[in-house]
């Protein structure tokens, strides 16, 4: 950011994934990179992750018997948003299949969220002075990171429909009428890869853009500094710096937190499609009974 | 449980990797992976070429394929079940609770059912021994006061039997008292002094009178 504003790169180069040439393997005309900025943050999250949240999760409070039941710290914000998660959004969506599920979707949320937040902050210039450094930026800025996570969606969409549903999954795209039930598979099939892609392309386009945005802002300042008198430039700088405040703020408190949060319901959601599919049948026998898993369907 | 799920992040690896394969034989790709590739270590792409927003390849699909996959099986082995059992244990503890304190109640309410008859039933005993009580203290006090009535009536009769006595005996010597007297002034009368017999006879003589006359 600090680059931004001295005016040295372009807005994007902060968000870009880095990386050296002798980090980079070729196998044939296929290259692999095998650390980047993104690779390095994402491998911090995981370990951050499956450090501390074990830790977090058995601290407990000291006293008489029930208050050792309670967690204390961060492991009672762990477990507050975790049973949030699986009382109002995975249990609606996936009913009897939550227990199967919940570990899967908890873990993805963690790892969306601690990628995000570690995006936020500005490591790459407290690394600055270090040569050759991987360190800092938004693994979740990066295309290929969020479409392998919405791959592995599909995947446990296919593979939970496939293996609770066998063949009667497959039939399921077939609907309506003969005459326009191929129609519908192939509507159905390219619904499947349109939840995918939108899955990649809205958590990598909403992590890349904010960053873009608060990266844009600061550009301000170079851009007028040269053209404008003294108080205008402070008057810009002032602006600036209040409008990059406070949309860091917003990414802090609102969209890291949020995008975690939309593409693990999303997955739920999908999941739950794909696993509750005689939902409707169900709920025509049991027309009075309340609805359960796979409203959504 | 973490075997289906390893055996699925293998699935997407592969599905990933073709992916990313495919997408770095597109000509656009494969500017992107090469842009990123020249780019500087550190901080940066290299100074006079466009930074790429979609630079990545197949090294962070499978980056991101093994740390997530080492996440959702360390989490699945270390951490939530311990979160899954402390929750089931704390429902379980809060719904034995429940059922423990609606057990508890339903013994209290019993208790007070029964406390509350037993203090019904004292208050009727309490009752009916005051008002034995009373009927009692009212015999007793009927007792007294009929044994006082009787006590006086004695005791008046007694004065009345002592007063006549008394009565008799002031008679009788106002009586001898008279008859002296009268013997002293009619032995002045006919100066006369009679003998003792003479008095005697003279007394007895008048007190026959006088017994006579008041009969």
């Amino acid at each position: 950011m600090l680059s931004v504003l001295l005016g040295e790169h372009s807005p994007l180069e902060h968000v870009v994934q880095h990386t050296a040439p002798e980090w980079v393997m070729k196998i044939g005309q296929t290259s692999i990179t095998l650390m980047s900025n993104h690779i390095f943050m994402q491998i911090v999250s995981a370990l951050l992750i499956v450090l501390i949240v074990p830790w977090a999760l058995r601290r407990r409070h000291d006293g008489d018997e029930t208050s050792r039941l309670v967690p204390r710290g961060l492991g009672n914000a762990i477990e507050a948003v975790c049973e949030f998660l699986r009382k109002n959004i995975f249990e609606p969506n996936l009913g009897k299949y939550t227990p199967i599920f919940a570990p899967y979707l908890w873990s993805l949320f963690f790892f969306i969220l601690v990628q995000n937040a570690l995006g936020m902050i500005p490591l790459s210039e407290w690394f600055k002075a270090a040569p050759n450094h991987v360190v800092g930026g938004t693994a979740t800025g990066n295309v290929f990171v969020t479409a392998t996570l919405a791959v592995l969606t599909l995947i446990l969409m296919v593979g939970s429909g496939l293996r609770y549903h066998g063949m009667a999954y497959v039939q399921h795209f077939f609907m309506g009428p003969p005459y326009i039930a191929w129609f519908i598979a192939i509507l159905e099939v390219a619904g499947l890869i349109f939840k995918t892609l939108a899955l990649c392309v809205r958590l990598f386009a909403n992590m890349l853009a904010g960053h873009i945005i608060i990266a844009v802002l600061m550009s301000f300042i170079p851009a007028v500094a040269a053209t404008m008198p003294m108080w205008g430039v402070a008057g810009i700088t002032a602006a600036v710096v209040i409008g990059a405040v406070a949309f860091n703020l917003l990414e802090i408190i609102i969209v890291v937190p949020l995008h975690a949060f939309i593409f693990t319901t999303l997955t739920a959601v999908f999941i739950g499609l794909a696993v509750n599919i005689h939902h409707d049948d169900e709920h025509e026998e049991h027309e009075h009974a309340p609805a359960h898993a796979g409203g959504h369907h | 449980m973490t075997r289906k799920v390893m055996r699925l992040a293998v699935c997407a690896a592969f599905l990933a990797t073709s992916m990313a394969t495919l997408a770095q034989h597109d000509p656009h790709a494969t500017d992107a992976a090469q842009q990123s590739h020249t780019a500087d270590a550190g901080a940066g792409s290299a100074h006079g070429s466009q930074p790429n927003i979609f630079a990545g390849d197949l090294g962070n699909v499978i980056w991101t394929t093994v740390t997530f996959a080492l996440v959702v099986i360390i989490l699945g082995r270390f951490a939530w079940p311990a979160l899954v059992s402390g929750l089931a244990q704390r429902e379980r503890t809060i719904r034995e609770s429940l059922e423990h304190a609606r057990v508890e109640r339903q013994k209290a309410e019993a208790l007070l059912r029964d406390y509350t008859a037993k203090i019904e039933r004292a208050r009727v005993e309490a009752t009916a021994i005051v008002d034995e009580g009373k009927r009692d203290a009212e015999a007793v006090r009927r007792r007294i006061q009929e044994e006082t009535r009787k006590e006086a009536d004695e005791t008046i009769a007694r004065a009345k039997r002592e007063i006549q006595l008394a009565k008799d005996s002031a008679v009788k010597d106002l009586y001898d008292q008279t008859a002296e007297l009268a013997v002293r002034v009619a032995g002045g009368i006919i100066r006369k002094e009679l003998r003792a017999d003479d008095h005697r006879g003279l007394v007895a003589e008048s007190l026959q009178r006088i017994s006579s006359s008041r009969n």
